[in-house]
């Protein structure tokens, strides 16, 4: 295998390219002070003739500020390593950082401390309380960190569902609200706790391509407006176009990390 | 914010229904335990309610008070046993009575006002001092009414009146022993000495009861002694009634707590999506099982207060013909007891928020 910066043709004339760009291991290691680094995460389901190696050796890196994309077919191990790094699901081995916190050191209680502070989840779907309205969906997330005000809680609520054009729908149970309405809540609720890490799985997968768009639109503008990061798991190529990066995911192996102009044409 | 709370409120059919067949059933343990209560005091009052140590009946009278005869000597025999610190004779019979202007039967009781086996419970009024004098418990009775007890005329004038003192669910007028003695005469003329049924005796200080009871068994001829609360419970019919109406309410009980527990679970089990997305952003386990804890209480709480409510309506609407009140202790003690035990069967529910596997919220899984 090639090594790109130590290829001068190939890391000169990368981004012309329309193929495969740096492999995530090698991009991770000109990152020394991102944000997030995963480091040789492996993940087996199973055990014996059941087997299933989800997640095998990723290496990545993701810098402060960075709005990524995770893209990979269905069952290549997208859900599984976005859980690994929000402290959902524990590897098999490896290790990941968020600032200087080593998220797989972590005991169960401190991993739903980190998750309630520290990350911001957005799922495919059922994302939210079903007897919470709009509004105390997002009022909920503030009530499981201390040292947020009612009233603080209040205007950010208020805020972040004026910003996602949500201000008329904040009464409204999610029973009432369209799938858009209810994805847009839920970035709402993952960046209400001001959190470190925003991360998405397959937001657009229950919406028709225009609904997708609007939605993971809105989740840029509000990632990049606050400074957050976030990784977005999608297999539709699509969508990369929103993202400033792309990390390719194939059966548990990171392949590749492009540009998001590079992929689709 | 509250989970619990604006869970509740969003789903007031459901939680309306559960808490209304709580109340049900909360209201039936009341009302059953209460009739029972006033069933065994009405039978039994009167003797529970005696302020003695212990009683002495004849050996022929089977451990019943109503069928002991015994000399008033005996007083004196039982008053030389160690351990006996001082005794009185108590005498009672059944008689017809004119009362509040109806012929009826009541149960008289005299006592010595010196010794033990004075009655308690003492409602309004005062305890007789005179010759004549009674204090009543029931057949709706008011302090200066006369009772006059037929065959012999004697006119007791009621000076008081008693609570939960009744002998055989009749109507009971306590006199003293003169008086008892005087209306005994009256009515069987040519009696040639006028027996008593029972000696009261007190023990020493530290001295045990039962085992003073046991010594006057030994040591004079013909008669057994008790403790009060061994006599109380050989008074015939009394264990049967218990056991009944405690079948009864242990079954209503259960039954109670079986359906709260069964309730939450298949609650939590249909929320469990909600319980794994909780989980996944960051709820614990003990704050989720925080709320079901806080629901089943408010349930209970507010089912206990209708079921209060109507176990008053129906002690007061009731016409049982045995004088019925509910008692705070018992009510409090019902309803500490449906939410302990409703809270152990919530653990059913607890148990399931603490296997979720929290990872299981994301993507389509
Ligand atoms: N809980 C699990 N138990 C066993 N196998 C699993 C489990 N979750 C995922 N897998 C398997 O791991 C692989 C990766 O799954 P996943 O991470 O969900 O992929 P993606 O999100 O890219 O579709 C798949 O082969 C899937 O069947
Ligand atoms: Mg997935």
């Amino acid at each position: 295998m090639t090594d790109p910066a130590n290829d001068p043709v190939l890391d000169a004339t990368r981004s012309a390219l329309d193929g495969p760009g740096a492999s995530p291991a090698d991009d991770a290691a000109g990152h020394p002070s991102a944000l997030l680094h995963v480091n040789d995460v492996r993940k087996v389901y199973g055990s014996g003739h059941t087997e299933v190696v989800a997640v095998s050796d990723a290496t990545m890196a993701v810098d402060e500020g960075e709005f990524v994309a995770l893209l990979g077919p269905s069952g290549s191990g997208k859900t599984t390593l976005i859980s690994i790094i929000g402290g959902l699901l524990a590897p098999s081995s490896g290790r990941v950082t968020v600032g200087d916190v080593d998220v797989t050191a972590m005991n169960k209680k401190e991993l739903t401390a980190f998750r309630a502070e520290r990350v911001g989840f957005v799922f495919q779907s059922a994302n939210l309380v079903p007897f919470l309205t709009a509004r105390e969906n997002l009022l909920f997330v503030s009530s499981l960190v201390k040292g947020i005000s009612r009233t603080q809680a209040n205007e950010r609520a208020d805020q972040l569902l004026s910003e996602l054009g949500l201000s008329a729908r904040a009464k409204n149970l999610p029973e009432q609200l369209s799938g858009g309405e209810r994805q847009r809540v839920a970035i709402g609720r993952a960046l209400m706790n001001d959190p470190d890490l925003v991360l998405v799985d397959e937001p657009t997968a229950a919406l028709d391509t225009a609904m997708g768009r609007q939605v993971v639109e809105l989740l840029r503008r509000e990632i990049k407006a606050r400074g957050k990061t976030g990784i977005m798991v999608t297999h539709d190529l699509r969508m990369v176009e929103y993202t400033d990066r792309v990390f390719e995911i194939l059966d548990g192996h990171l392949t590749h990390v492009e540009q998001p102009s590079a992929i689709g044409h | 914010m509250g989970l619990a709370g604006t869970e509740m409120r969003r789903a007031k059919l459901r939680f309306g229904l559960l808490t209304g067949a709580v109340s049900l059933l909360v209201f039936l343990v009341l009302l059953l335990t209460t009739l029972s209560n006033a069933l065994v005091s009405s039978l039994v009052g009167a003797l529970e309610g005696l302020q003695t140590d212990g009683v002495v009946y004849a050996d022929s009278a089977r451990d019943n008070i109503v069928a002991s005869r015994l000399p008033a000597e005996t007083t004196q025999e039982v008053a030389a046993v160690p351990g006996v610190a001082r005794t009185a004779g108590i005498g009672t019979f059944t008689s017809n009575a004119e009362l509040a202007g109806e012929l009826t039967e009541v149960q008289v009781f005299g006592y010595e006002a010196s010794g033990p086996g004075a009655p308690s419970g003492l409602d309004s009024g005062r305890l007789p001092e005179a010759p004549g004098e009674a204090a009543v418990d029931g057949g709706g009775v008011a302090i200066g009414d006369t009772v006059s007890l037929e065959p012999g005329g004697t006119e007791l004038t009621v000076v008081g009146t008693v609570r939960g003192a009744q002998f055989n669910a009749l109507p009971t007028a306590y006199v003293l022993l003169d008086t008892y003695a005087a209306a005994v005469e009256a009515a069987n003329p040519g009696l040639p000495f006028v027996p008593i049924n029972a000696v009261a005796f007190d023990v020493s200080e530290g001295e045990d009861p039962a085992a003073v009871a046991a010594a006057v068994t030994d040591s004079v001829d013909g008669v057994t002694g008790y403790s009060l609360d061994e006599a109380v419970a050989l008074i015939p019919g009394i264990a049967s009634i218990s056991q009944s109406f405690g079948i009864l309410v242990g079954l209503t009980f259960v039954i109670g707590i079986v359906v709260i527990g069964f309730f939450f679970l298949i609650l939590t089990v249909q929320k469990m999506k909600a319980f794994t997305l909780l989980r996944a952003i960051g709820t614990s386990t003990a704050r989720l099982a925080g709320s079901v804890a806080l629901q089943i209480t408010a349930v209970v709480l507010i089912a206990s207060a209708i079921a209060l409510v109507l176990t008053l309506l129906a002690v007061q609407g009731l016409n049982t013909g045995i004088p019925v009140s509910l008692e705070p202790s018992l009510v409090i003690g019902t309803i500490v007891a449906v939410l302990v035990f409703s809270l152990a069967a919530g653990l059913l529910s607890i148990r399931r928020i603490a296997r979720i596997d929290p990872a299981t919220a994301v993507g389509a899984r």
